[in-house]
């Protein structure tokens, strides 16, 4: 027998028309509910009042023969429903499509969102991106006492969804353009769009020696946020010498009883501002300077010391941990055997309208070559590209 | 399906909200254990994990059989609990 379906929506939401697509693509009858009209508003508040996330307005909610469920996912459904094929392929053509929801991402599809343009973000790690997995920030502007990095980036996904910004959990792993539409290789199948954002910052450079990849996460770290708290009232070896190294390496202060710092150079490459600050930490950072890092070494289970050359003699700097941040590398490599331009260090090269060299893709954000690698320009490249695919899309339609 | 779910955490870890968000989304309970609250219980992680690292979540399955998953990988999770 037919199950009785219920959609509560408005028709300004673009998630509530998807939902009303897929069910109509499966043949599911149901009834729509328009929250705008006062009383039925009245009605959802009082079934899914308590289940709407704060600042949401908890559109689409679904019952399904009395059961409720506000923003059913995929799962949700086939589990309920008899969804005929197996698999819902995201067959729509998309007004854009984001690859990485990180701080230029996220702005980005707060002006689309707002714009009415059908924007769709995928995101293989951390909503958010570095910004979210980096402990403090204190340098963005409108924050006067700092902000945490996690609620930097849950407030930019909760203004990026609150206009309608769909955010999937996935990877993309190619893209390419076929009848003047972009075409994305995902882990969750093919997506098409008109236009795409490539925002996907870049990742940890490793140090490449021996011993890294064994003792991965048995000592070897490349997330202070994440596993400095295994470190307390242990010693740690932080490798680098640049921001991100001085950062970190205060931050795990919090934990460990001492860290000795390796830089390859005869100087420090970060601001001066954080090397006054590094000082304030003497007593627990001891800094080395013209030390290579050649080995990871440990008894099988755990991290016991690191080889280093340190003026060109060699030295065992005994440890319980290893935190690497020598760098980022860019996150270009999905884009291998496309016609993208990159530069030397696989930043994806842009015009002043921040279009690369395939039509209808856009790059912003730490990703581009000449970006100033900081979460407040990272926004900016997100709205400035934002209004350049509107454009974009305005000249499509013309 | 698993029988239960249990999620080793600390504050400042972004990827334990990811999975925590992954399964709330899926509709599925989980217990979780804060390791910046309770210290005691890495040791615990640590052996079902050999990792130290978090996140890293335990499904325990009907059967009684367990599965553990290091780290926010969905190609992992989803198998796991499905
Ligand atoms: C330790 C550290 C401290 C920092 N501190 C500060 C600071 O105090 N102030 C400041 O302004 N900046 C700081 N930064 C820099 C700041 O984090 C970045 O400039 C900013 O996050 C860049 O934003 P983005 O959106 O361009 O890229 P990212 O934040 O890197 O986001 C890109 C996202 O894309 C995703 N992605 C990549 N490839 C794919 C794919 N193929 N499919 C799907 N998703 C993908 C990634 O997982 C990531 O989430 C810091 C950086 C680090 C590493």
């Amino acid at each position: 027998m037919a199950k009785e379906v219920i959609v509560y929506g408005a028709d300004w939401c673009p998630s509530c028309k998807r939902l009303i697509e897929k069910l109509n693509t499966e043949g599911i009858a149901f009834e729509y509910r328009d929250v705008e009209q006062a009383e039925i508003g009245n009605e959802h508040l009082g079934i899914a009042g308590n289940n709407i996330p704060e600042g949401k307005r908890g559109i689409p909610t679904i019952v399904v023969d009395g059961e409720m469920q506000v923003y059913p996912d995929d799962e949700w459904l086939k589990s309920r429903l008899d969804f005929t094929s197996d698999q819902t392929p995201d067959t729509k053509v998309h007004d854009v499509v984001m690859v990485g929801a990180g701080p230029a991402s996220l702005a980005a599809a707060i002006y689309t969102t707002r714009e009415d343009l059908d924007t769709v973000l995928y995101e293989k790690g951390v909503v958010g991106g570095l910004a979210s997995i980096t402990d403090w920030v204190d340098n963005y502007p409108g924050y006067p006492d700092g902000i945490s990095g996690m609620d930097l980036g849950e407030n930019l996904r909760k203004q990026a969804e609150r206009f309608g910004a769909q955010i999937e959990l996935g990877e993309v792993t190619g893209i390419k353009t076929a009848d003047g539409l972009v075409e994305l290789e995902t882990t969750d199948g093919p997506v098409k769009a008109k236009a795409a954002l490539v925002a996907t910052g870049s990742d940890y450079k490793r140090l490449g020696v021996p011993g890294e990849d064994d003792y991965y996460a048995r000592g070897v770290h490349f997330c202070a946020t994440c596993d400095g708290a295994f470190y307390r009232d242990k010693r740690l070896v932080v490798v680098g010498g640049g921001n991100s190294a001085v950062q970190e390496a205060m931050f795990l202060t919090k934990f460990a009883t001492k860290i000795d710092m390796l830089v390859r150079g005869d100087k420090m490459r970060a601001s001066e501002v954080l090397q006054h600050d590094l000082e304030k930490f003497k007593d627990k950072i001891t800094v080395h300077f013209n030390t290579s890092t050649d080995e990871i070494v440990g008894d099988g289970k755990l991290v016991t010391g690191v080889k280093g050359t340190k003026n060109g003699k060699q030295e065992l700097f005994e440890t319980d941990g290893v935190f690497v941040f020598i760098g980022l590398k860019p996150n270009t490599g999905f884009l291998a055997g496309t016609s993208v331009e990159l530069d030397d260090i696989g930043l994806i090269k842009t015009n002043d309208k921040l279009e690369t060299a395939i039509p209808g893709v856009f790059a912003a954000g730490d990703v581009r070559s000449g970006a100033t690698m900081q979460i407040a320009s990272a926004i900016g490249e997100g709205a400035t590209a934002a209004l350049r695919i509107r454009e974009y899309l305005e000249e499509l339609a013309r | 399906m698993a029988k239960n779910i249990t999620i080793f955490t600390t504050n400042t870890c972004a990827y334990c909200g990811m999975v925590k968000k992954w399964l709330s989304a899926k509709g599925m309970n989980y217990e979780e254990v804060n390791l910046d609250e309770q210290p005691d219980r890495q040791k615990e992680a640590f052996e079902m994990s050999g990792s130290l690292t978090v996140p890293v979540t335990v499904i325990t399955k009907h059967d009684d059989t367990r599965e553990v998953v290091v780290g926010y990988n969905l190609a992992k999770l989803a198998p796991a609990v499905a």
